[in-house]
């Protein structure tokens, strides 16, 4: 008993032995966290207390980067769900074993295939002298071009799907394993069709997963710049690429701006995360019983 | 004219009989227990009355019309699973009002049905609750009054008590079988333990391999058993190999032993001897009675069993076991020379083939 | 947990095939997922690929002139310190914190798990300007030494989880108090046999972090940019400048995202042969 009592609580001695980390977690993101904090609210010249910077954020430069950036996310977090799922759905039910994990770790390795070579690689194709530019030209007749272009928010789209869709995949496995069969069996013998079972059960216990996996997603995308970076540049302006100007010095911009920006955009995401913790608890608790 | 009829049925799968040539007949109104080892097709064979699985052939007639055709969410039987297979998004209320709904029965009888099953089950306290909320037993006890609120013509329960604790085991078979009888509802119980079935049922079949090895009441199940399979899976039994030898003497190995008439069997023929332990009795002196088996052994084990001791005798190089009880037996310790006797019609013969 | 069906047949029959619906969703998938990969692989093969659909020759000149490229080598390198240092503090930082966590001091265990999880809520730029503004002053400022710390906050994740369930599953707790119980001090403990048995773990994450650290872009640019170059820096610039020089880049980046998977799962399913032939001997 006592042993056990101290183990959950823990000598002061036993927490020294978490400290080396605490310390380095607090150092290289915590305390500079808070700093950002701090920075956001006080007026450069005076050091005083200041919503200023918040207000300024009203500029339509800043605005739009919410818009753009919440737009974006948000399409490719639900184009991503919804796809992803169905994805999902059918590799979960493929008959050969060897083929679903091999989806599986395709899956794996191409969720964090994002980045200058993801963008690059869409360039390849989708660019204006792209693989499937140059084929829808010559067997369609259809020049993509100028109503799409990969250097703009349509090509983004395509491109965060890409990773999206895998990460999609790999979430919402789990969910379909824990649909047990003899729930099916259980509705049907009550006298439910398909239709109903997933009416009533099937789709509500997804739901947790389906937000989880939403909002992971939407924090994926909120927080991607190398992708964004290397395809748009200053043709799109989205959050990430507008702090990471003001990291730069790219732009002359107040750098106390950027932090009211940096903070805004770290409410969202923590609020995507918080949302994401929630669902994934109620899983968890699901398939428990 | 029995209810529930099933007429050869025969499944199996990728070449493999997990069902062969099955024949029973379900009188209305009782429990009947399927057990046998797992991959006996027992589970098989209920999942085919539920309608979750196909037959290859054979029929499956319940209250005289066949149900073969029929999908599982028409047949109108109630299935209670080992996993206990509530739905989690759903409260305990929910869960029982489900079947309830499906067939679109009015509001308000479906609350008065939901409370009586409830109150059948004696949870009417966790109506609000979620399953996850519940302990084992008492999501068993939930699933028993969702698949029941429907009055469904037929209960199919899956090995029901398999992932329960032994003490919660025991209390919910003697709950399953006061609800059935107090319902009179026809049902069908799989298990692999055979003192749950002896001891709810009013039928077992016992099945090994896809066949039915035998059926019958628990006690003829347990007294006569009709294959060397059914005496060793239930209870224990001591295994004598020998040839006969005149009217009523099997020669073994290393004892002779007398036993009942051995009309039937031919003179030399290879036959097992079976004898329960609890018929073995022990004494320390040499017993005088006339016609009995008498053979002298050591003890080489005594393991306490509450109610009885087991020893483990060594009658001339075989294993040999008695279930002696404290109160008519003297003291024994191991190493201690002492006397088996069984009368002759405790030993059951069958031929030793299969 | 529910013991095993008493039907053991419920193999599903191996001939059955997927069904229309699922051969179009899976294929719809491979198609999006590959072609990007396999067009930059033929681009960066190919002598013209901008007017017909095959492309019209193919050379390995431009993987020539990317090995040629200066900076090259120096850019290599700097990945390759960058990610093994990287790797490095990693394991020193976080294992034994894991295990002391799961040994010592379970009531740290929640605080362990939100620490683990703000990396994904903190977007990389963020906590690019958050280093940047506090650490304004020498030899810090803008330095190697204050990339690695960065891109060992941002890779965290990726070696707890590894390490986190190969001691989970071993029960450290357990195997500690037993092997203190036979007389062991917490150094034979820990080198005899908890590091040998979530030694699949470690390696996992290690490799984990070395390929999200290669492939590392935002930390690296904002961070230190110019003065420490590494390859997804150069690769970006490439794209400016040289589009089929950037392919040849990409390929490698790809292929080093290839060999680690490959490595993982490979490490992976060893991890599962010690942990099966542990049970059989043990």
């Amino acid at each position: 008993m006592k042993s056990s009592l101290q183990r959950k609580t823990g000598h002061t001695v036993d927490w020294l032995g978490f400290a080396p980390f605490l310390l380095f977690c607090l150092a290289f993101e915590i305390v500079p966290i808070i700093f950002l904090l701090r920075g956001s609210f006080i007026e450069k010249t005076t050091h005083q207390f200041t919503i200023q910077h918040y207000l300024d954020l009203q500029r339509p430069l800043y605005i739009n980067s919410f818009i753009n950036s919440i737009k974006l996310s948000g399409l490719t977090a639900i184009i991503g769900m919804i796809i992803g799922t169905f994805i999902g759905y059918a590799i979960y039910h493929w008959p050969s074993e060897r083929v679903r994990e091999a989806l599986i770790t395709l899956s794996d390795v191409t969720t964090n295939f994002a980045g200058a070579p993801l963008a690059f690689a869409f360039v390849v194709i989708l660019g204006m002298n792209g693989v499937i530019t140059q084929f829808m030209l010559q067997y369609f007749n259809y020049d993509l071009y100028p109503k799409f272009s990969i250097y703009s928010f349509s090509g983004l789209i395509l491109a965060y799907v890409y990773f999206q869709l895998p990460l999609m995949v790999l979430l919402i496995l789990p969910a379909f394993a824990g649909i047990k069969k003899e729930w099916q069996e259980s509705a049907q013998s009550l006298g439910a069709d398909t239709l109903q079972f997933w009416w009533r059960i099937g789709i509500p216990v997804l739901i947790p997963s389906l937000i989880a996996g939403l909002t992971l997603l939407f924090a994926n995308a909120f927080g991607a710049y190398a992708t964004a970076y290397t395809l748009v540049q200053a043709k799109l302006s989205l959050v990430t690429l507008q702090i990471g100007y003001m990291i730069a010095g790219e732009v002359r911009q107040d750098q106390a701006v950027g932090m009211a920006m940096a903070i805004g955009s770290l409410f969202i995401m923590g609020l995507s995360i918080g949302i994401y913790q929630a669902a994934t608890l109620r899983t968890r608790r699901w398939s428990k019983s | 004219m029995s209810y529930l009829e099933l007429k050869n049925i025969n499944k199996s799968y990728a070449g493999v009989a997990a069902v062969h040539d099955f024949n029973l007949d379900i009188e209305k109104g009782s429990l009947v227990s399927f057990l046998g080892p797992s991959g006996c097709g027992k589970t098989t064979t209920l999942r085919m009355i539920a309608g979750f699985e196909q037959l290859d052939s054979g029929t499956i007639r319940l209250d005289g019309s066949d149900i073969v055709p029929v999908p599982p969410n028409r047949r109108d039987i109630g299935m209670v699973f080992q996993a206990y297979a509530l739905f989690p998004n759903l409260t305990v209320r929910e869960n029982i009002a489900f079947g309830l709904q499906m067939k679109k029965t009015p509001k308000k009888e479906t609350e008065k049905r939901v409370n009586e099953v409830l109150d059948m089950v004696r949870l009417q306290d966790t109506a609000k609750r979620f399953p996850h909320q519940l302990s084992g037993g008492q999501q068993q006890r939930i699933a028993l009054a969702r698949a029941l609120a429907v009055q469904p013509r037929v209960l199919l329960l899956d090995e029901p008590l398999s992932a329960l604790d032994a003490e919660v085991r025991v209390v919910l078979r003697g709950e399953i079988r006061r609800i059935q009888s107090e319902l009179a509802i026809t049902t069908v119980y799989v298990t692999h333990d055979q003192e749950e079935a002896l001891s709810i049922s009013d039928k077992v079949v016992v099945m090994n391999k896809g066949l039915i090895e035998q059926i019958g009441t628990p006690e003829e199940i347990y007294r006569a058993p009709m294959s060397r399979f059914v005496a060793t899976f239930i209870g224990t039994a001591n295994q004598f190999l020998g040839k006969t030898s005149g009217k009523n003497k099997v020669l073994c190995n290393n004892v002779e032993l007398l036993t009942g008439d051995l009309n039937g069997f031919e003179e030399g023929q290879a036959v097992v001897v079976l004898v329960r332990p609890e018929n073995v009795q022990v004494q320390s002196d040499k017993p005088q009675q006339k016609n009995w088996n008498i053979v002298p052994g050591g003890i080489e084990t005594i393991t306490f069993h509450g109610a009885v001791t087991r020893l483990g005798v060594n009658v001339n190089g075989q294993r040999v076991v008695a279930d002696i009880t404290v109160a008519n037996t003297q003291p024994v310790s191991l190493n201690q020379k002492i006397w088996l006797m069984f009368p002759p019609d405790a030993c059951q013969v069958m031929a030793a083939e299969e | 947990m529910a013991k095993s069906r008493s039907t053991p047949f419920h193999v599903p029959n191996k001939k059955i095939r997927p069904a229309g619906w699922q051969v179009f969703l899976v294929g719809f998938f491979l198609f999006y997922m590959l072609v990007p990969i396999i067009s930059t692989y033929v681009f960066s093969v190919a002598t013209r690929w901008d007017r017909t659909i095959l492309p019209e020759g193919y050379t390995l000149e431009f993987y020539q002139r990317a090995f040629d490229a200066s900076y090259f080598t120096i850019t290599l390198r700097n990945s390759l310190i960058l990610s093994l240092a990287t790797v490095l503090v990693s394991l020193l930082v976080i294992v034994p914190t894991v295990y002391w966590v799961h040994t010592r001091l379970a009531g740290a265990k929640p605080l362990l798990d939100i620490l683990m999880i703000l990396p994904f809520g903190i977007p990389t730029v963020v906590l690019a300007l958050a280093l940047v503004q506090v650490y304004n002053f020498s030899p810090l400022a803008r330095s190697p030494f204050l990339l690695i710390g960065a891109v060992v906050i941002y890779s965290m994740p990726f070696m707890y989880r590894p390490v986190a369930n190969a001691i989970q599953a071993i029960d450290a707790h357990v195997m500690t108090e037993a092997g203190q119980s036979l007389g062991a001090n917490v150094f034979q403990v820990l080198s005899k046999i908890i590091i040998p048995n979530i030694l699949p773990g470690i390696l996992s994450g290690s490799l984990l972090v070395f390929a999200t650290v290669f492939a590392e872009y935002t930390l690296t640019s904002l961070i230190v940019g110019a003065r420490f170059k590494t390859f997804p820096l150069l690769l970006v610039e490439f794209t400016r400048i040289n589009g089929n020089v950037a392919s040849a880049f990409s390929v490698i980046s790809f292929t080093i995202a290839w060999l680690v998977s490959i490595l993982i799962l490979w490490v992976g399913s060893k991890g599962q042969v010690a942990k099966t032939k542990a049970i059989r001997t043990g």
